[in-house]
């Protein structure tokens, strides 16, 4: 079994990936980390076979790297398996799969539209505060019923669900008090606190029918909020930084608007928003020869098989006429990304209004704060916008 | 000849529509984002069953299967 002493939680390896998962996916498919305690899938085809198999790599032990955050999250859809997780899942994705969420399209299409119009005016300004925070938080907040005070907890909240994930580092334990703000907050809301009509409320009416088991809304709306807004923000911000450094790459989307939903594949498959994520083996798992033993800590290596040159040809370019639309970030399977149809609707709005009102963004130096499960800009100075 | 058959994990399938794009002479999304296999069969070895073969592999969710 190929060893290595990397840290994938260390600063710089968060900060800038995709060396060192190069590296790893160079040692084998899978490599142990004794640091981290976990062995780690580094290759496509191993990745998307452990996605696959969730009987023998188990979310229903946790999907974190650390004893606390598997516990609270345990009983939820992420964290179980079927037979489960059927019926959470059901409950989850009852409002939020694509076919609920046709009748909003037009909407989200036009609240990107006039963020990225305003932009073109204004000239100068932090595209991730303009654009990649200001939509997917309008959005869920919307959608999920949010109202009163929680909209201005979002941000944080869903920042600090997401990095306390990782292991017990000082990140993680710096964020669980903040975590456990939304956690004691979905613990205790009512139907009532949501908006009539929403995705949050309807949760609250799937468990009065016993359609999901007592208790099991606040999880849900944990996840919504937890799932919905770092990681979309994360993909959004990555769009524009992505589009400022390739102006040609927006230009062929101008020339080509069929090509929105492979440029966002594309921009998921280069930059993930999850680069790793964890799972447990529940026997002895052998791949490519070696053997994972029952009970291991596993991290599915999201975006080191998205740049794996055994799947992609010229992986560490970033091509908007590629289509990946097999890349691994939404994950695969029984739990593959329940928001995903969101996720889109919000992406696909924001590619095409950029590739129609805006030919070059000349921008600042993007500033990044590590993240131990969400790799996002965290400012993006815009210097000037040439329209189209 | 051989026949391999399209099956859909109805209860599974969320209506993400990636299986539409991939052979849309084979399945479509109906009116109500319900999914429809318009040609249930496919003989082994021909572009539609490489067209049922790619609709397979993109579902995000692993709700078809060709068997």
């Amino acid at each position: 079994m190929p060893v290595s002493q990397v840290d994938l939680f260390a600063d710089e390896v968060l900060l800038e990936p995709y060396a060192t998962h190069g590296e790893l996916r160079e040692l084998g498919s899978v490599v142990h980390l004794p640091k981290n305690d976990i062995y780690a899938l580094t290759r496509y085809d191993v990745i998307r076979a452990a996605l696959g198999d969730w009987e023998t790599f188990s979310s229903a032990h946790g999907v974190g790297f650390n004893p606390m955050v598997n516990e609270a999250l345990a009983g939820t859809s992420l964290a179980s398996d079927p037979p489960d997780h059927t019926a959470l899942r059901a409950a989850l994705t009852e409002n939020l799969t694509p076919r609920a969420l046709r009748g909003l399209k037009e909407q989200i299409n036009a609240r990107a539209d006039a963020l990225v119009a305003d932009l073109v005016a204004t000239g100068s300004f932090d595209a991730i505060d303009a654009i990649a925070r200001a939509l997917p938080l309008a959005i869920v907040a919307d959608l999920v019923g949010f109202q009163g005070d929680v909209r201005d907890h979002m941000l944080a909240w869903g920042k600090a669900a997401n990095q306390v994930v990782g292991p017990m580092n000082p990140r993680t334990a710096e964020s669980f008090p903040i975590a456990g703000e939304l956690y004691d907050w979905c613990a205790g809301v009512r139907k009532a606190d949501l908006v009539p009509g929403t995705i949050g409320h309807g949760i609250f009416e799937a468990e009065e029918r016993g359609a999901i088991p007592p208790g099991s809304a606040g999880p849900i709306i944990h996840q919504y909020l937890a799932a919905g807004v770092e990681n979309t923000i994360s993909a959004i911000g990555n769009i524009i930084a992505l589009f400022a450094a390739h102006p040609d790459q927006l230009k062929l989307v101008r020339k080509d608007p069929s090509l929105v939903s492979s440029a966002f594949n594309e921009v998921l498959r280069f930059w993930p928003p999850i680069n790793v994520w964890g799972r447990e083996t529940t026997r002895d798992a052998e791949i490519d020869g070696v053997v994972i033993p029952a009970g291991a800590r596993v991290a599915v290596l999201l975006g080191a098989g998205n740049r794996d040159p055994r799947h992609y040809e010229n992986p560490d370019v970033f091509d908007v006429t590629r289509n990946p639309v097999d890349h691994l970030s939404f994950g695969y399977g029984v739990h593959g990304c329940a928001g995903q149809g969101l996720a889109r609707l919000e992406a696909h709005a924001v590619i095409d209004s950029l590739a129609r009102r805006v030919d070059r963004l000349v921008v600042g130096e993007e500033t990044r704060v590590p993240h131990n499960i969400t790799r996002s800009i965290d400012s993006l100075p815009i210097l000037e916008v040439v329209p189209a | 000849m051989r026949l391999l058959t399209i099956e859909l994990d109805r209860p599974r399938c969320e209506g993400h529509g990636l299986c539409e794009e991939a052979a849309p002479d084979l399945m479509h999304l109906d009116g109500n984002g319900e999914l429809v296999i318009d040609v249930p069969q496919v003989e082994a070895g021909t572009p539609e069953a490489r067209a049922a073969a790619a609709a397979v592999r993109v579902c995000p969710v692993a709700g078809l299967r060709l068997a």
